[in-house]
């Protein structure tokens, strides 16, 4: 079909044209940049954490008073937590991987290094391993001689350490890290026993999230932390469970709060699933707006040109020319508009990037972007072409 | 003549129901969706300080590590906190009229007059009593301890409203005792309701955290050996097996702000702090070059980056998703007003002036705009509604207030003006006669 004829047309309408186009350009620009964000945060969310997280929840216990004895209530709760039918294993921790608070702490490969590595530590006992889920690529979990209990001696550093790889890399290279020392600040060292595979540590957006350690050590109180792993599928009932039987317990103490891992990975990435969430209503309406909008003024076209359609019927044309030419009149308009659109979607792009810190817009989403629009565009046009299309010969015959 | 041209808008816009329909919602969408985001975004970026801003500064000073900056992204920024032993030399000074030091920690309290109730961990803030007065903090009952218990221990408590209400029932409590890690206060004040959004006067615990539960003099810190339940950042080699060892440490985990009435008492304090660093690099502490600052609760909440760039970029997003919905309204409008062209050349044939024509045209888009305009502002309270479960223990981000309620309006109006203007220029321009002629 010639084209010349519809650009012609065009012309007399150039308005029309033009605002359309723009309107597409634009929301090109907004959709491939909204959707690249969304899939950034998308992957962001569903990193694996190495630990198994559905499974997970974690307690506190907050001592006070002269009565309280730290170690005793510790000793207690845990035999406790551990008899308790569907519970895999339980150990204390710290902190919580992922929670948004952690300790972190400078490993040196020799003594008073200058250089360091940081490293997010999680004090666990000899359960520490099982009760977290986590898969050690090489080594041993720690065993119960290792754990250390040293009231009020924070700065002692422990016999033994268990790294991941990313933090064992960034240390020794290559080389096994086993068997190794690293020291701490002061000086002091541990040994290497255990690899961990992959965990990630406490803080979402840190970018050494992948930095981890586990110290084998009881915390001193007042406060202590339970990590509990449950039989898949029992987590919620045991969370009950527990509360119930620790604060039952008589000891000066009060349970602070039982909470799944969950609550801690949803509120800790809240920031990038809300930003998912309000994007992806913001795409679907605009791509809703500009769609109507096609439908809208391709209706207004065709009851302007109602004669003239007519008078094409009437000296020949065939329904399906009348369709196609709208269709394709969509299409040179869809067209001219994702070539602007593919200019400002990068430029957009390119200020994002710059001043929010945020990655370079990748080509394939605008690309898809586009397709998206020309599909987009014939649909939306074809129910007033088809409307266009059954506009019988004889009008032409008649006056306005 | 206005009712004439409203009556003849109103059976224009019934002629084509579904455009009109089309071109409302399209300027409501656009309007709601820029209202959503720019609340949220306003009173992110809000100072709820505003009216002592030229008064207060938040004192920092740079005891950071020698070898490298506190943030690497932002090397030029001390630590947003100081030390223990920076703090309390801070309070020595007697230039600023009022002075903040604190830090947070936690307590167990214990109900007592209630056998069932169990104990439960609150949030607490330990601080001077300037606290209260200088971040203008509403009492319901009572008021700050004295000036005597910032000096000498004493155990005294003022609770937030809610704590209160759980511990109290809501009742005056004041001269009445409470049970915190097994130790008896005595509760000197109660907060009125406050919550100051962001949390200016610590943004480094959450900036959009509510205020702690409860005060207490921060004179007990030492005696009780209160720990730090905020950020602590330490970065020198050294041992820190005791509190005692911990308040002398380098770690940087105390909150320090004063009150500077005048230009004179600014320039003399700056010069008491920079003269204190100096002292202390003489004792070959504070290695890195010199670069204390005070700086105001405006300038404060910006250095800290209290608002995600993520609520600038949706912002930005939203008023392109606007100009996607007036650029629609326009082509609209236009094709319906020129495909009317016809009608308004029989009309101007007629003797309808074209200030008449103008003038019938303008009622026509300002009916769409306003009723898209309110329909924006109702979809924005819809989409705040629906914001507020995505944000949780953000309430305070998502209240439209009178001021956003103005902007809103104004939007709403600017946008159906915007979109109106061009089609009914364009619709005065036809000269008669062209449409007159048959086609």
């Amino acid at each position: 079909m010639a084209i010349r004829p519809i650009l012609s047309a065009m012309l007399r309408n150039k308005t029309g044209a033009i605002l359309v186009g723009l309107q597409i350009a634009i929301t090109l620009a907004v959709v491939a940049n909204a959707v690249f964000i969304i899939m950034q945060r998308v992957d962001k969310i569903n990193r694996p954490s190495g630990i198994d997280s559905e499974n997970l929840f974690f307690v506190q216990s907050y001592g006070y008073g002269p009565n309280y004895n730290h170690r005793d209530t510790v000793r207690h709760d845990l035999d406790l937590i551990r008899a308790l039918p569907g519970v895999v294993a339980a150990s204390v921790t710290n902190q919580i991987p992922l929670s948004g608070g952690g300790q972190a702490t400078g490993y040196r490969t020799s003594a008073g290094s200058d250089t360091d590595v940081t490293g997010n530590v999680y004090n666990v006992d000899e359960h520490g391993v099982a009760a977290y889920g986590i898969t050690l690529s090489a080594g041993r979990p720690f065993t119960e001689q290792e754990i250390q209990y040293d009231e009020n001696v924070g700065s002692k550093f422990v016999p033994s350490i268990i790294i991941t790889e990313a933090l064992a890399r960034d240390l020794f290279g290559e080389s096994s890290p086993l068997g190794k020392n690293v020291y701490d600040n002061l000086g002091q060292s541990a040994v290497v026993v255990g690899v961990i595979g992959h965990m990630l540590g406490a803080w979402v957006d840190w970018d050494e999230l992948d930095h981890v350690t586990l110290h084998p050590r009881i915390p001193d109180g007042p406060a202590v932390r339970y990590v509990v792993r449950a039989e898949p599928g029992r987590r919620d009932a045991l969370m009950l469970e527990v509360e119930k039987r620790l604060s039952a317990a008589d000891f000066s103490r009060a349970i602070s709060w039982v909470r799944s891992h969950e609550y801690y990975t949803e509120r800790s990435y809240r920031n990038d699933s809300r930003m998912v969430a309000l994007l992806s209503v913001m795409i679907v309406l605009m791509v809703a707006v500009t769609a109507l909008g096609i439908v809208g003024l391709a209706s207004f076209h065709v009851n302007q040109r109602r004669k003239q359609i007519g008078t094409r019927r009437a000296v020949g044309a065939r329904r399906v020319d009348i369709i196609r030419y709208f269709m394709l009149e969509n299409w040179l308009l869809t067209t001219a508009g994702v070539l602007i659109g593919t200019i400002l979607a990068f430029a957009f792009g390119q200020w994002l990037s710059s001043a929010y810190a945020l990655p370079r817009l990748e080509p394939i989403y605008v690309v898809s972007g586009i397709i998206l629009l020309w599909i987009l565009g014939q649909l939306a046009v074809f129910v007033p072409a088809r409307r266009a299309a059954a506009i019988p010969p004889a009008i032409a015959t008649r006056t306005v | 003549m206005f009712s004439y041209h409203l009556r003849l808008a109103l059976k224009s816009l019934r002629r084509n129901p579904v455009i009109a329909a089309l071109m409302i919602s399209a300027i409501a969408l656009g309007v709601g969706m820029c209202i959503t985001t720019l609340t949220v975004f306003r009173l992110m970026s809000g100072n709820p300080i505003e009216h002592r801003n030229d008064v207060l500064y938040a004192v920092t000073l740079d005891s950071w590590d020698p070898a490298e900056p506190k943030d690497d992204d932002h090397p030029e920024l001390p630590p947003p906190e100081l030390t223990w032993r920076d703090a309390m030399a801070m309070l020595e000074s007697d230039i600023p009229s009022r002075q903040v030091v604190m830090h947070k920690t936690g307590f167990v309290v214990e109900p007592k007059d209630r056998e069932d109730a169990k104990p439960f961990l609150v949030e607490a803030r330990v601080t001077t009593s300037d606290f209260f007065p200088m971040f203008d903090v509403p009492f319901l009952y009572g008021g700050a301890w004295g000036d005597s218990a910032d000096e000498n221990p004493q155990f005294a408590v003022v609770l937030s409203k809610e704590t209160n209400e759980k511990a109290f029932g809501g009742e005056d409590s004041v001269g009445r005792t409470i049970e915190l890690d097994g130790r008896e206060f005595k509760v000197v004040g109660v907060l009125d309701d406050w919550l100051p959004t962001p949390k200016f006067y610590d943004v480094n615990n959450g900036a959009f955290d509510k205020p702690e539960e409860l005060f207490v003099p921060l004179s007990l810190t030492a005696e009780l050996e209160l720990p730090s339940h905020g950020n602590t950042n330490c970065w020198k080699d050294e041992p820190l097996d005791s509190f005692k060892e911990f308040l002398n440490s380098e770690c940087v985990w105390v909150q320090s702000w004063v009150e500077l009435p005048t230009p004179e008492k600014v320039e003399a304090f700056r010069a008491f702090i920079d003269n204190y660093v100096r002292e202390q690099k003489k004792l070959g502490r504070f290695q890195r070059p010199l670069n204390n600052h005070l700086r105001q609760p405006d300038e404060w909440l910006s250095v800290n980056e209290v608002v995600r760039d993520d609520n600038r970029v949706l912002v930005g997003l939203a008023f392109m998703f606007l100009a996607v919905c007036l650029l629609n309204t326009i082509g609209l409008l236009l094709a319906k007003f020129l495909g009317a062209a016809p009608l308004v050349g029989l009309r101007r044939a007629l003797g309808a002036s074209r200030k008449a024509i103008f003038h019938q045209h303008l009622v026509e888009v300002g009916v769409i705009g306003l009723i898209g305009g309110l329909l924006g502002i109702v979809i924005a309270a819809l989409g705040l509604l629906g914001v507020r479960q995505l944000y949780d223990n953000y309430d305070a981000l998502t209240r439209m207030d009178l001021t956003m309620g103005l902007i809103a309006i104004g939007i709403a109006v600017l946008s159906g003006v915007l979109a109106g203007l061009y089609p009914t220029w364009r619709v005065c321009a036809i000269s008669p006669a062209a449409h007159l002629k048959t086609q």
